[in-house]
């Protein structure tokens, strides 16, 4: 739920109200630093910025869901893709390298460790990528939510 | 896992519970929300997997 979308939401967005649903809700304006801490943070550990901002419950889910996906797309022999280098940079690879880093430590770890070959001739091999790319992904939409929490757009 | 509809609940679970909780506010609306999610990430896959059953390739 956006600020703009709730009918209820004051005009100064420190200000408490009721959203559509009745319950009462505090818009928190963050300092800049504090914002760029969380996107950065957001961005190395899925759900870190969500714990920076005290969002205990949601921060451990989204942390626990990306990561869980992230293992199981290892775990299901899926390939990582290693950043291109600049021959390969109009490539379907830098797609597949810039999903892939959104996770963020977890993949710096997995190529680090040498789990990111995949093995193309397995037959889970296919949905392992594509849980190594959805991970990343959803890590990217997961530090846009912090981000509008930290700017007092979200509750 | 070598179960390709284990993979597609699981898969369906873990990103409804991602889409619930980041558009959504209230956790009545996240359950609400993510269960809806994740039935339509169930029922598109099985329908669409019917609808590509007779094809020859």
């Amino acid at each position: 739920m956006l600020k703009e979308d709730s009918p209820n939401a004051p005009v100064d967005p420190a200000l408490p109200f009721t959203d559509g649903t009745g319950q009462r809700a505090v818009l928190r304006i963050q300092s800049n630093p504090m914002t760029a801490a969380v996107c950065v943070g957001g961005l190395l550990v899925p759900g870190l910025g969500h714990l920076l901002l005290q969002r205990w419950k949601r921060g451990g889910l989204l942390l626990a869901s990306v990561v869980l996906m992230f293992v199981m797309g290892l775990q299901m022999e899926g390939a990582l893709a290693s950043p291109p280098n600049s021959s390969e940079l109009l490539s379907f690879k830098t797609l597949n390298a810039f999903a892939n880093v959104g996770v963020g430590l977890p993949y710096l770890i997995a190529m680090g460790e040498g789990y990111g070959e995949g093995v193309a001739t397995s037959p889970t091999a296919d949905y392992g990528w594509l849980f190594l790319v959805v991970a990343g992904l959803l890590n990217y939409l997961v530090v846009l939510d912090a981000f509008d929490i930290a700017r007092g757009r979200k509750p | 896992m070598h179960s390709h509809f284990a993979a597609l609940i699981t898969f369906a679970l873990l990103v409804s519970v991602v889409f619930a909780i980041i558009t959504k506010s209230t956790p009545r609306e996240q359950v609400q929300y993510g269960v809806f999610v994740f039935l339509a990430f169930v029922a598109a896959a099985l329908v669409i997997g019917w609808i590509m059953y007779p094809f020859p390739f």
